[in-house]
């Protein structure tokens, strides 16, 4: 799309360039901090769905935010999240000639990484996954929580300490 | 050090001296191994093109947006649709009230009408009637050249840009081309609409209208139009209308070089034999042709 050309998003191509952009940033956001896909799934579509629904009261460069919003407000009532559990990318490991100790080292060591963001507070899980596995700048993920980037900053600063605190502490 | 090191420190903001600092600590191998080990962590997988697809069934459920736009461009295209749909329903409609039949360049096509008349459509050319009403309205609109062989029966009449015909039971030709209207009666009596003029042309009889000037002429009673036979004949005709046919008949481009495209041609070419057929033009003509793929340059002959 040229960029002078005006833009809608009620335009099919839009709309879906959008769903393209933020669809997965939302599905993950909202698993790492409830830890259940089907919340996750369910909050891209009503997130999409209600842009559409306003896409014409909606600018194109709101929409993320928008998005963001309609997403976070969804389970606004959710009190208790449930366990979150990722996936290594094994690649690593598989092709280095590591020792038994040390891969059995290093399992224990996530078995202890997943027990503590466990635990963690669900926006500073949130903050902390958002940035390490999908490489969210601090001002993309201040802008999805709707706080300032110092707060992501305090955020990103306590999950550290108490990732560490929690694992020495197992 | 600085407030949230930590998250400046992932963020690589640290100043060298606070990195430093930072890197002697005894807690700074734990947190290396930290950030190391959660960036290989992976998210659940998203299956984007199903939750695309809910997305479309969701979206297909809601009415359109329930906000009024503003913008005088989404109005346009609203009114754009309605003709849009209109447009397409007429073409619709019509498309089944008429059958129409059109020839491409060097193409031939008999059709046999409900009523057994039947008709030859020349090349290039263009027909269509109301199969439906036939039976109470003998009508046939064209554009181009064909011949009639039209069953005894009601009025029949062949409407053209031109000029209309008119006819009861007869076999006739009408040519309507770019500057061209011929009609030619071989049996019975046709009548003719031309230039808000009527007159009737009885067998042996040909009415040629060269832009706009009327010439009768006779032929053949019970015959045929030649093209019919797959040649295409000529008497006193401007060069110009036989290159044009000459172009139909044998889907070529005709260039012509520095004649006359007014002086007048008598004679026959075959349809199906362009050799021939170029031979047929240029020879009483006395000029030359070239002929290279699907162009042929008509130029005049040097003196010898």
């Amino acid at each position: 799309m040229k960029a002078d050309e005006p833009q809608n998003v009620c335009k099919e191509s839009t709309y879906s360039t959008l769903f393209n952009a933020y669809s997965k940033t939302i599905f993950n956001y909202i698993y790492y901090k409830f830890g259940n896909e089907e919340k996750a799934n369910d909050a891209v579509q009503e997130a999409f769905v209600k842009l559409w629904e306003n896409c014409a009261k909606v600018a194109p460069e709101k929409a993320k935010s928008f998005l963001y919003t309609v997403a976070n407000n969804l389970y606004l009532n959710v009190i208790k999240a449930e366990k979150v559990r990722l996936k290594y990318a094994d690649k690593s490991l598989k092709t280095t000639q590591e020792t038994p100790e040390f891969l059995m080292e290093e399992n224990e060591f996530r078995a202890k990484l997943d027990q503590a963001l466990n635990d963690l507070p669900d926006n500073q899980r949130s903050t902390f996954l958002l940035n390490r596995i999908d490489g969210k700048k601090y001002v993309e993920i201040a802008e999805m929580e709707g706080v300032s980037v110092k707060a992501i900053e305090k955020r990103m600063h306590l999950a550290l300490k108490a990732l560490r605190e929690k694992i020495e502490g197992i | 050090m600085q407030e949230n090191y930590l998250a400046k420190w992932l963020n690589n903001e640290l100043t060298e001296l606070e990195l430093e600092e930072f890197k002697k600590s005894k807690e700074f191998a734990a947190y290396q191994r930290i950030a190391d080990t959660s960036k290989k962590l992976q998210a659940p997988d998203f299956d984007s093109a199903k939750a695309w697809e809910l997305l479309q069934e969701s979206k297909g459920k809601q009415e359109t947006p329930k906000v009024i736009s503003i913008s005088p461009f989404k109005a346009f295209l609203r009114v754009a649709a309605v003709i849009a749909v209109l447009l397409t329903g007429a073409y619709f409609y019509f498309g089944t009230l008429d059958k129409t039949i059109i020839t491409k360049l060097a193409e031939n096509k008999e059709i046999s009408l409900p009523d057994a008349s039947e008709i030859w459509l020349n090349a290039e050319s263009k027909l269509s009637y109301n199969e439906k009403n036939w039976d109470s309205e003998r009508a046939i609109t064209l554009d181009g050249e064909a011949y009639f062989n039209v069953a005894k029966g009601k009025k029949f009449t062949v409407t053209t840009a031109q000029g209309t015909v008119t006819v009861l039971g007869t076999q006739f030709n009408v040519e309507n081309r770019d500057g061209f209207f011929e009609v030619t009666c071989y049996e019975g009596l046709v009548s003719v609409l031309f230039n808000d003029e009527e007159f009737k042309l009885p067998a042996g009889n040909s009415a040629i209208a060269i832009n706009g000037r009327l010439n009768k002429s006779k032929v053949q009673i019970n015959g045929r139009p030649s093209w019919v036979n797959k040649e295409s004949s000529f008497r006193s005709i401007p060069v110009k209308f036989v290159i044009s046919e000459l172009e139909r008949q044998h889907n070529i481009e005709v260039i012509l070089g520095d004649i006359d495209e007014n002086q007048l041609f008598t004679g026959t070419f075959s349809n199906t034999d362009l050799d021939l057929a170029l031979k047929s033009i240029s020879t009483p003509l006395k000029i030359s042709f070239k002929l290279e793929d699907n162009k042929v340059l008509f130029y005049e002959e040097s003196a010898p």
